[in-house]
């Protein structure tokens, strides 16, 4: 065939190839065509990218017709790798043959491939041909026949490394250790157990490689099994850290009690620096065989071996342990009284809770105190009666210990013995506590309300006045997707404000109730209405009108963490109470009122109540709730609009025009714009204006480019009047 | 210099406490309450010279990733890294200057060759690997088979046969070996992965991995075009090319582009997978297996595919944000609930509040049962002393490794499959398992 006819072939093979040169592809010919024609490309005078594409494909596809195209190629530098990665997986003897072969016809690193090769495929025919290469002068050479040699592990192979171990150079040493170290898990998989353990014998023994002592040893005694036993013990006691070392971690692959009993037995005779590691070593096993010898290691002696062993007590996780953990609660050294109470918290089982109940009868207050902790940690619901008790105890620090673990563990069960509680509180200290316990399982009770969830608007960015990003739709259509938590994040959001501390806040509503959430930058806000149960409110409502005046207010403030139209009712109602205490507290938990529902009342107030205070946090409260309501914008605006009417006061102003930033109409625009001549709000008249006029500049371009001319002479802020000027000159022009 | 301490110096007899946990709620932990170690230099002396509380490394490959996965083991006070391996010189240089101004000293030694550096820093007892994909097996191979424990980056392993090396080759010598893949020691994912295993969901029947969203599953086998090579003492072109197959020189692969290819990546599905499949595997309680079936998917990602476990739980490969928001998610579903976790979350996300009650409680309890501390570099640390097997040990990774390199080939011969996973074979599928290993190049074979 003439050149340029060759190079036609090897041009459409190319094509047929490249078209297929990922593995897989669609529509391709038979394995015995792709076979034939990447053979023809290593035939061809190809450029090596295809020769070593054809080769790479061949490891897929060749059989032995392959093989001479192949090795062939074994003596070119260039190719010898990549014919190798063809021929290694090609399920035929003839690879072998071609292999051994190449052996004395190769030098350097052609040579060093062709050795690794073959033991890839384990060709024990190769073995003779191998052993005369570990007398070779290049130590690539030596070193990867010698692994090879194991690789191939039979008897054979093994003789000929332990032949040349005596008298190895340093630099092969470890590659014929290896090589032996192979060979016997190799023998010893395949019956051979004597010779795999004579290997093993030897090279723990080797003054070598502490690598190949520790891999001589974990042989010779896992291999023996149970009778590998008393090797390890000699090595765990002898002077060499190596040989203990691999003691330590080989037991960690015998099973067995009496192997753990071994090691126990033996811990109190070894030295303190040997005692941690043999110590952890039980507790990585986990065998409760263990027990007694931690137990006596944790109880008295060098505070560094007590606390191994009482983290190792805590990895075997029996509850047998828990008596040892009770007594070192109290112990003098607090790192080691600290780690027995963690250990006692994570410990699972009854045992456990029945040793700490036992505690709570003890005379010694700070006992009880101790027991009712990590009862409480431990979630022990069945301790609730001991935590009811406690919480009267006749000693001020049980009763906290014990309304702190009602705090956590009680639920609506316990709500009326905890109103119970509240009514007869000994001391305002307790009183505090128990309303802060309430509250709690108030707040541990609500469940996440069913219902449509509906985002009205979503703001990310340097809250409250700092740039932002109106991501109303991203967070609408994650929702939409099914997620009801969403991370205020960059990743999510992008970044609107480089460099600032950023926040969401999301305004939406649950089946029409309106929420409104806002959370810092790495925090997720979940976009549910939470509700407490009717029962518990039931309960709160009915005490409330019980309860003489310190638990009223306490109860008036649970109620309004808990909300809802009971409960509000019920606030409502006490902001008519003769008692000046009472009211106040009512009309303030009115003020701090979390939902819409309180609106009528807030706007009432701030326009008639007499209490300055109550009308200056009523007005903050309906500014705060009127953005809000499930409404229309022309609506808010007038609310705003008569809130603002009713400010005396720059603050309350302030908030008003930051709640119209947030109302992308033009009326809400009107209404920020008169401000912008006040000295004292206009940077706030500015910021809102930006913020409507950024969402309105397309419907309404005359106003906001009026209005951003007043803004631009008004700030001083920088970023704000880069943004207005952003705006004119999007504007300027348009009508 | 640091000096060796004492045996019983209380400093070291701390750890990240579940207290500790329950305050700061933070990753990080100190030294373990544990044995010295043998230091490296006595190692060959008859192992006479006792143990020394300084845990003496040095490193291979750190560039991107690796640097900082030094700046995450600098900070160890019983740590001092010594030296660094690289085939690129500025690389090393970088190194050097970066450890040099940690401790205040020219001490950190620069190595451009590998085999030169294990073979003469006896000194050193661990390794912190952060190579390119290609290199990870082969550097852990080599470095444990010199006697030293190892942190190494994931992907563990470009090939089934390279992963079977790790796991023999830490047998065999008896060495520490911790694959990077620290979500395993965060307690996000520690919590996800523990709600799943103690039935709080239920019975979890589904798993989702996230994979990455770059790349494909499809796999580039082009050469860039050649460029000169430059001076072996810049950059060892055959060195950073290693057990792979030759081919010319080009910048490009030295900065970061060699993803997307065969030779030297893992696709997008080992990309995160190296990760995610882990994750998942751990709270399916799976870790000691592989996936026994791929369900090939007609897409070029393998976005969606279905691999079944061999206890019946599926996991489903997941590119998108839909079941998580952030890098390297996972998601557990059961008839309970679901949990669902990726990076940058403040706290996991789940089907119920009630479900995060016992966050606190449940990463103490685990860090007490298994002294794990949430610091995946400290876990090493540990283990180097008390040589117990790291949470991201070769077999749990060589198990999750053998599934991404199975979902992998499933993509690439676009068939289902089956694979035993004790055998380490595919079921009836010749063509597929001469997929499961590649030939080396000489002389870097293992």
């Amino acid at each position: 065939m003439s050149r340029s006819k060759k190079v036609l072939v090897v041009l459409a093979v190319m094509l047929i190839i490249g078209a297929a040169a990922s593995v897989g592809q669609a529509a391709e010919p038979s394995a015995k065509e792709q076979e034939a024609k990447l053979i023809a490309v290593l035939k061809s005078d190809a450029p090596q990218k295809e020769k070593s594409d054809a080769c790479r494909e061949l490891a897929r596809v060749a059989t032995k017709d392959a093989v001479p195209v192949l090795a062939a190629l074994l003596a070119d530098e260039k190719l010898s790798h990549m014919a190798r990665y063809g021929l290694e997986t090609i399920p035929d003897p003839a690879v072998d043959e071609a292999l051994r072969d190449a052996l004395g016809k190769l030098k350097g690193r052609p040579l060093v491939g062709v050795i690794g090769s073959l033991g890839v495929r384990r060709d024990a025919k190769a073995i003779d041909a191998l052993a005369k290469l570990l007398q070779d002068s290049n130590p690539d050479v030596v070193q990867t026949t010698a692994r090879s040699l194991g690789r191939i592990g039979t008897s054979a192979a093994a003789k000929a490394l332990g032949d040349v171990l005596a008298n190895v150079s340093v630099p092969n040493q470890l590659a014929v250790c290896e090589g032996l170290l192979r060979c016997a898990e190799t023998l010893a998989a395949k019956g051979g157990k004597d010779e795999a353990l004579a290997i093993y014998d030897r090279l723990r023994g080797l003054q070598g490689p502490h690598q190949v002592r520790t891999g001589g040893l974990r042989g010779a005694v896992l291999l023996r099994e149970k009778d590998g036993l008393p090797i390890l013990m000699q090595a765990l006691r002898g002077d060499d850290f190596v040989l203990f070392e691999a003691a330590a971690r080989t037991s960690l692959e015998m099973p067995g009690a009496d192997v753990t009993q071994a090691l126990a037995a033996e811990l109190g005779k070894l030295p303190a620096g040997k005692q941690v590691l043999v110590i952890q070593t039980l507790g990585n096993r986990g065998d409760a065989g263990a027990l007694a010898a931690l137990s006596a290691a944790a109880k008295s002696g060098e505070k560094t071996i007590r606390v191994a062993a009482i983290h190792a007590v805590s990895q075997i996780a029996s509850a047998a342990a828990a008596p040892v953990f009770v007594d070192l609660l109290g112990d003098a050294d607090r790192e080691v009284a600290q780690a027995a109470k963690d250990g006692l918290a994570a410990l699972p089982g009854r045992e456990v809770d029945t040793a700490l109940a036992a505690m709570l009868s003890q005379p010694d207050a700070s006992v009880r105190i101790r027991a009712i902790e990590m009862l409480g940690q431990r979630r022990n619901t069945s301790a609730l009666p001991a935590f009811l008790k406690a919480a009267e105890d006749a000693e001020e620090g049980v009763r906290l210990a014990g309304i702190k673990a009602l705090s956590d563990v009680a639920g609506g069960d316990e709500m009326p013995a905890m109103l119970a509680l509240l009514m007869k509180a000994k001391s305002p200290q307790d009183l505090e506590a128990i309303e802060g316990a309430v509250a709690a399982i108030c707040i541990r009770l609500a469940r996440p309300a069913a219902g449509k969830v509906t985002i009205q608007k979503a703001i990310y960015g340097g809250l409250p006045d700092g740039p932002s990003a109106d991501v109303t739709q991203k967070v609408a259509e994650m929702v939409k997707a099914g997620t009801l938590s969403v991370e205020a994040s960059n990743g999510n959001f992008g970044d609107p404000a480089d460099g600032i501390p950023k926040k969401l806040r999301v305004e939406y509503t649950v089946d029409g109730t309106a929420q409104a959430r806002t959370v810092s930058e790495g925090e997720t806000v979940t976009l549910t209405a939470t509700v407490t149960p009717p029962a518990c409110v039931d309960a709160l409502c009915e005490a409330l009108a019980l309860a003489p005046t310190p638990p009223k207010i306490a109860l008036l403030r649970v109620l309004r963490s808990v909300g809802g139209s009971k409960a509000l009712n019920a606030v409502r109602a006490a902001a008519k109470d003769p008692s000046a205490e009472i009211k106040d507290t009512a009309l303030r938990a009115l003020c701090e009122w979390p939902t819409v529902e309180a609106l009528p009342d807030l706007a009432e107030l701030s326009r008639t109540s007499t209490d300055a205070k109550v009308k200056t946090l009523a007005l903050r409260g309906y500014i705060r709730l009127i953005p809000l309501q499930d409404a229309a914008a022309e609506k808010k605006v007038a609310a705003i609009k008569d809130a603002m009417a009713l400010a005396e006061r720059n603050d309350e102003k302030k908030l008003a025009l930051a709640a119209l930033g947030a109302i992308p109409t033009a009326d809400a625009l009107a209404l920020v714009v008169p401000h912008l001549a006040s000295p004292d709000l206009k940077e706030e008249a500015s910021m809102a204006a930006v913020a409507i006029a950024e969402k309105i500049a397309q419907s309404s371009p005359a106003q906001v480019a009026e209005a951003m001319q007043q803004v631009s002479k008004a700030t001083a802020n920088k970023r704000v009047a880069d943004r207005a000027k952003a705006l004119l000159k999007q504007t300027q022009g348009k009508k | 210099m640091v000096e060796p301490r004492s045996l019983t110096n209380p400093a070291l007899a701390t750890r990240l406490t579940r207290r500790e946990f329950f305050r700061t709620a933070a990753v990080a932990g100190a030294a373990l309450m544990a044995p010295a170690v043998i230091p490296a230099s006595a190692l060959g002396r008859g192992g006479a010279v006792p143990p020394s509380e300084r845990i003496v490394m040095g490193g291979i490959g750190l560039r991107g990733r690796g640097m900082g996965d030094l700046q995450w083991l600098l900070p160890e006070g019983d740590v001092q890294f010594v030296a660094i391996c690289d085939a690129q010189k500025s690389a090393r240089e970088k190194v050097k200057q970066v450890v040099d101004a940690r401790y205040g000293n020219t001490d950190c030694t620069v190595y451009p060759e590998i085999r030169e550096f294990l073979a003469t820093r006896t000194d050193i007892d661990a390794v912190l690997s952060a190579t390119g994909d290609r290199w990870h097996a082969t550097a852990a191979v080599m470095a444990m088979r010199a006697g030293k424990d190892i942190y190494s980056e994931k992907p563990s392993a470009m090939t089934i046969a390279e992963g079977q090396a790790v796991v023999e080759t830490a047998r065999r010598f008896g060495r520490v070996y911790q694959t990077g893949t620290q979500r395993l020691s965060e307690g996000n994912f520690v919590f996800a992965i523990e709600i799943a295993r103690m039935g709080r969901l239920g019975k979890v029947h589904t798993a989702y991995a996230h994979i990455a969203p770059w790349d494909a599953a499809e796999m580039r086998y082009d050469w860039l075009p050649a460029q000169p090579e430059p001076p072996r003492d810049v950059v060892d072109w055959d060195a950073w090319l290693g057990p792979c197959p030759w081919r010319p020189f080009n910048q490009s692969y030295i900065s970061g582009g060699w993803r997307g290819f065969y030779d030297f990546h893992t696709s997008c599905i080992g990309e995160w997978g190296a990760h995610t499949f882990a994750q998942c595997m751990a709270g399916i309680d799976q870790l000691d297996t592989a996936a026994v079936e791929y369900h090939y998917v007609n897409n070029p990602t393998g976005d969606g595919m279905v691999t079944v476990f061999p206890n019946g739980v599926k996991m489903i490969l997941s590119r998108g944000d839909k079941y998580w928001r952030g890098s390297c998610g996972m998601r557990f579903d059961g008839p309970e609930g679901w949990v669902s976790v990726a990076d940058g979350y403040s706290k996991p996300e789940v089907s119920s509040p009630a479900l995060m009650s016992d966050f606190k409680k449940i990463v103490g309890d685990y860090m007490a049962r298994t002294e794990r501390p949430m610091s995946h570099m400290r876990d090493l640390l540990n283990c180097v002393r008390t040589r117990r097997p790291t949470v991201a040990n070769p077999v749990v990774m060589h198990k999750s490794m053998s599934t991404v390199h199975a979902a992998n080939i499933c993509m690439w011969l676009k068939r289902d499959m089956k694979y035993d996973p004790v055998k380490e074979e595919f079921i009836n599928d010749p063509e597929a398992n001469r997929l499961r290993s590649r030939a080396m190049r000489e002389p870097w074979i293992i």
